[in-house]
């Protein structure tokens, strides 16, 4: 249907909008499921799909673990545990961290908080779910063929990637799976793009915008340049496999580096892709929790383009020990990230600086990202130095550290982010008790299983072995590491009790239970189709709190 | 500086084990550097962040608006200079070693050609000798007897040839603080100047396909007189093959 | 649309500007690679940021409300968009690509009801989007229908459109 604002009689400050709208028929059920084009179901659709995906990929881990927990251990053979350290990767990577941010939480709230009906194209938006649903279920059914699923590393260095190396369906399931979600990520960059550029509302500027946007904005321009070159590195992938082509084959004079600086080329932006928008979600919690704005709210922004902008020019820092790539370059570039990342850090630190913050699950979460996120930049910043590098690639050090960053980071935001936007999508509150016990859990967990990783990565423990000689001093380490996860996945099981238990028994929200700052808590919980009926004035990039707080407006200067 | 590095950091290892060669000198270093500005800068983050939780945190009766600040250019400006400053001289730092770490000798004391296969590996020397090892010859992970042995005289400069003719192995040592990938197609070299002989084990470090984790090594660094004794008893173009008799 | 277009053109420039940084250092071979892929980057945010100058070339520089910092609602006045209802074709045509790509794997009988899937959806994508976007004729129809609760086409200020 098209939307019309009604043309107010008077052109007040205050002039509720009421925007015309015509029902058409409204689906229910599993058929509003498959037809939806409404940016809040079909962000929910990927929500639920990609925790699914996370606890599926989770239950791989739980494996990967139970295989290493002794030395020698024989709980799954050295095929299958390959299969499941690749799929482990594949899952968390590429349907759920990435698309459960940028995707779910992107469709949902991104027109809410630009005060947009809809996204741009609701029908694309539908299509563009179907592909990520269909990319996660055929990497999955590999592990229903004869050969088993993928089994080179989520990574897949090509030449071991061949077809010679590497025969079986499973390997070109993976390669027809991350593509599929590929597409189903460009669609929806150039969905959110177009939406965050034509259809704000009016005083909406870009400069007005909630952080959690932006961030959205940058991660969907690096999706854009970064999945079409993994696109391509797959179509020369498959000509290789299937149609005699010899692009990375040594043995006819194909290069198997190329695949490394395509893959990375796209697999650098991915981390960010990762990244940026839980770096919103913590943002928008941690303004609200503290009752104060965003500080330094431009230079967060500025930190989050050049963050972006860096992103696609370090790729080559995973390639530091082929002894093929141009090491000052990358190593410069990837230091000099670490400048916006701290600029992000301080004003984080800032935005709580004197508030009176609501120490409730969802800040608790978000507090944990900054501690763990913390300590994953600082080993970031060891391994980008090419010399240190060679000391540590590969081993579990690397391990340890991405989780800092993408588990202890990026999933613990995302949690967090749950507790926070579960009110708004559901109307119920998350019970508070089970969600601080879940974090506890899972932060004792999680340190207990990835800590320890640091040191049997300095103890020269390479990743991606499936199993280990009990001589060589990781017996104990790995032991702890393996309890930890176990105590971790307690953790995620307790959030997904929560999930159920609130669904029902939850405390009725209302509308706007945190007195957040942003749009979306103008409209109703759950948001009514083409969510609003009256909008704030958009002064200032927290409409809503300056609505309801008209006496505490951001001081101007400092 | 040089003195807080060897008063506080000197003695540590970060629970990595002691390098071997003489490359350790500047790998050390720089973790001590990175360490000097990072351990501060992320206790003053983490302060920050528990100090707020702490101090700032809602109490029963105890009402607070907090003032609604939103910038302040001088702090902003700080904390993206200071930054600046440290990423450039960590960079330097880094910059120097690494000239060091990769430096390739014109007249190295030996050459070896070092080939990773799946699953194992063959040791080359000049004499056309070679010692090889594969999967097939230890598949029991806990016993170290029948692995390949790369022997290396101590104290000279070994220039390795990493080669591979199938997947991509990497040549990783955790003593020599070192790994360089064997790339099909590209030819790295790498020098190692060991001066602690003694036996090490090194491992494949990168994904090869289903026997990766069996793909291990043993280096033996033994002083140069006895590694010159080794290298005599040796055929030219002999084959040593790690847990077969040798065959003369 | 200023703050749009500059931001993609500093990304089109960043990327420019690593390409030449990067290309001018004595590079090892395979390098070449990265060369490509960096310039490929600085065009492809280069073609957006082309479009994006000229649409707001095109509307003579007039900030739209969206723009405004002193916009208010009134100032949206107007049509903001089509939304279409629930659709299947989306679906449908989803299911028609998944089968088709894994007809790659498992055989072109796939690819074949694949893509007999895929177009249909599209023909239905197409028609359904046709018979939703009829725009009355005169003000007069246009009044009826939106009295009638029929969506039509609103023109009040057509600068305000993209």
């Amino acid at each position: 249907m098209t939307l019309i604002q009604d043309r107010p009689e008077e052109h007040l400050v205050h002039e509720p909008v009421l925007m015309e709208i015509v029902p058409g028929p409204r689906p229910r059920g599993l058929v509003k499921y498959i037809t939806s084009t409404d940016h809040k179901q079909i962000g929910l659709n990927y929500l639920v799909t990609s925790f699914i995906g996370f606890l599926f990929a989770g239950l791989l881990a739980e494996g990967i673990r139970t295989q290493l927990i002794v030395p020698n251990n024989h709980f799954v053979t050295e095929s299958v545990y390959n299969q499941l350290f690749t799929m482990h990767g594949t899952i968390m990577l590429f349907v759920f961290l990435g698309p459960f941010a940028f995707a779910g939480l992107g469709n949902y709230l991104i027109p809410l908080m630009i005060g947009a009906p809809d996204m741009a194209f609701p029908r694309f938006n539908n299509l563009s779910y179907w592909l990520y649903l269909g990319g996660f279920l055929v990497m999955s059914c590999g592990f229903l063929t004869n050969n088993g699923a993928a089994n080179f590393g989520w990574f897949g260095y090509a030449p071991l990637t061949e077809a010679i190396h590497s025969p079986g369906p499973g390997a070109d399931m993976w390669i027809i799976g991350v593509a599929l979600t590929g597409f189903s990520g460009i669609f929806t960059a150039v969905n959110i793009i177009t939406t965050i550029f034509t259809l704000r509302a009016p005083g909406m500027v870009m400069f007005r915008m909630p952080v959690f946007v932006w961030n959205q904005l940058v991660t969907m321009f690096l999706l854009l340049l970064a999945f079409p070159v993994l696109t391509a590195a797959f179509a020369l992938l498959w000509i290789d496999r299937h149609l005699d082509g010899h692009f990375y084959d040594p043995t006819h004079g194909g290069q198997p580096i190329l695949w490394q600086n395509l893959f990375w080329f796209f697999g650098h932006p991915e981390v960010y892709i990762l990244a940026l928008p839980y770096f919103g979600i913590v943002t928008e919690v941690l303004a609200t929790m503290s009752k104060k704005p965003v500080f330094g709210y431009k230079g967060m922004i500025g930190a989050t383009l050049s963050i972006g902008a860096l992103s696609m020019g370090v790729w080559a820092h995973h390639m530091y020990t082929t002894g093929a790539v141009l090491l000052p370059f990358f190593a410069a570039l990837s230091l000099l990230i670490a400048v916006p990342t701290g600029i992000k850090f301080f004003n984080w630190i800032g935005t709580m600086w004197r508030g009176t913050i609501t120490l409730n699950t969802a800040f608790l979460f978000c507090c944990g990202f900054l501690v763990m996120f913390l300590f994953g930049g600082i080993t970031g910043i060891i391994l980008a130095q090419p010399v240190l590098d060679f000391q540590l690639h590969n081993t579990y050090f690397i391990v340890a550290h991405f989780h800092y960053v993408m588990f202890g980071g990026s999933a613990f935001a995302g949690l967090g982010g749950i507790y926070y936007w579960y009110p708004k999508m559901t109307g119920r509150m998350m019970d508070e008790r089970l969600g601080k016990l879940s974090f506890l859990v899972l932060l004792i967990g999680f340190n207990l299983c990835f800590f320890p990783q640091h040191d049997l990565g300095l103890r020269g423990m390479p990743r991606r072995i499936e199993t280990y000689n009990a001589g060589m001093g990781w017996n104990f380490l790995n032991m702890i590491s393996s309890i930890g996860a176990y105590i971790a996945g307690i953790g995620v099981l307790l959030t997904v009790i929560n999930l159920f238990y609130s669904y029902r028994r939850g405390q009725i929200a209302g509308d706007n239970p945190w007195d957040g700052q942003t749009l979306e808590w103008a409209c109703s919980s759950p948001p009514p189709d083409h969510n609003f009926e009256a909008l704030p004035p958009i002064r200032s990039e927290r409409p809503v709190w300056d609505a309801n707080h008209p006496d505490q407006l951001t001081k101007v200067g400092h | 500086m040089r003195a807080v590095e060897t008063h506080l950091l000197g003695k540590t290892n970060f629970g990595s084990p002691g390098g071997v060669t003489t490359q350790d000198h500047y790998v050390r270093q720089l973790w001590h550097i990175t360490y000097v500005f990072a351990v501060p800068i992320g206790l003053i983050v983490l302060g920050g962040i528990v100090w707020c939780m702490i101090r700032y945190r809602v109490r029963p009766g105890h009402d607070r608006t907090p003032s609604q600040f939103q910038y302040h250019i001088p702090i902003e400006a700080t904390y993206t200079i200071v930054p600046l400053v440290i990423v450039a001289i960590v960079f330097g730092y880094m910059y120097n070693a690494e000239n060091h770490v990769d430096a390739i000798a014109k007249n190295p004391a030996v050459a070896i050609t070092v080939e990773g296969f799946q699953w194992g590996w063959r040791f080359t020397y000049p004499n056309g000798h070679e010692e090889v090892g594969t999967v097939a010859n230890e598949l029991d992970i806990n016993s170290n007897d029948n692995l390949p042995v790369l022997f290396m005289p101590a104290g000279e400069t070994v220039q390795l040839h990493l080669v591979s003719d199938d997947v991509i192995h990497t040549f990783y040592v955790p003593e020599f603080l070192f790994q360089r990938d064997l790339i099909p197609g590209i030819n790295n070299v790498v020098d190692f100047n060991v001066i602690k002989p003694g036996l090490y084990s090194g491992q494949c470090n990168n994904i090869c396909g289903v026997y990766h984790a069996y793909m291990r090594f043993l280096v033996q660094v033994m002083p140069v007189a006895e590694y010159n004794a080794w290298y005599a008893q040796q055929p030219a173009g002999s084959i040593t093959t790690a847990g077969v008799p040798a065959q003369s | 649309m200023k703050v749009e277009w500059r931001t993609v053109l500093g990304a089109s420039l960043f990327l420019g500007a690593t390409a030449l940084v990067y290309g001018a250092y004595k590079n090892h071979p395979v390098e070449a690679s990265g060369v490509t892929m960096l310039a490929f980057g600085f065009f492809a945010y280069g073609l957006l940021f082309g479009y994006l100058l000229l649409v707001y070339l095109r509307r003579d520089r007039i900030p739209r409300p969206e723009d405004r910092f002193d916009a208010t609602s009134a100032d949206g006045e107007g049509e903001v968009g089509y939304f279409p209802n629930a659709s299947i074709w989306p679906a449908a045509m989803g299911l028609g690509m998944i089968i088709g790509v894994v007809g790659f794997i498992y055989g072109l009988w796939f690819t074949i009801i694949g893509g007999v899937l895929f177009f249909g959806a599209v023909f239905g994508w197409m028609t359904e989007a046709e018979a939703a976007t009829e725009v009355p004729l005169t003000e007069d129809e246009e009044d009826t229908a939106t009295a009638a609760g029929h969506p039509g086409h609103i023109d009040a200020h057509p600068e305000h459109i993209d």
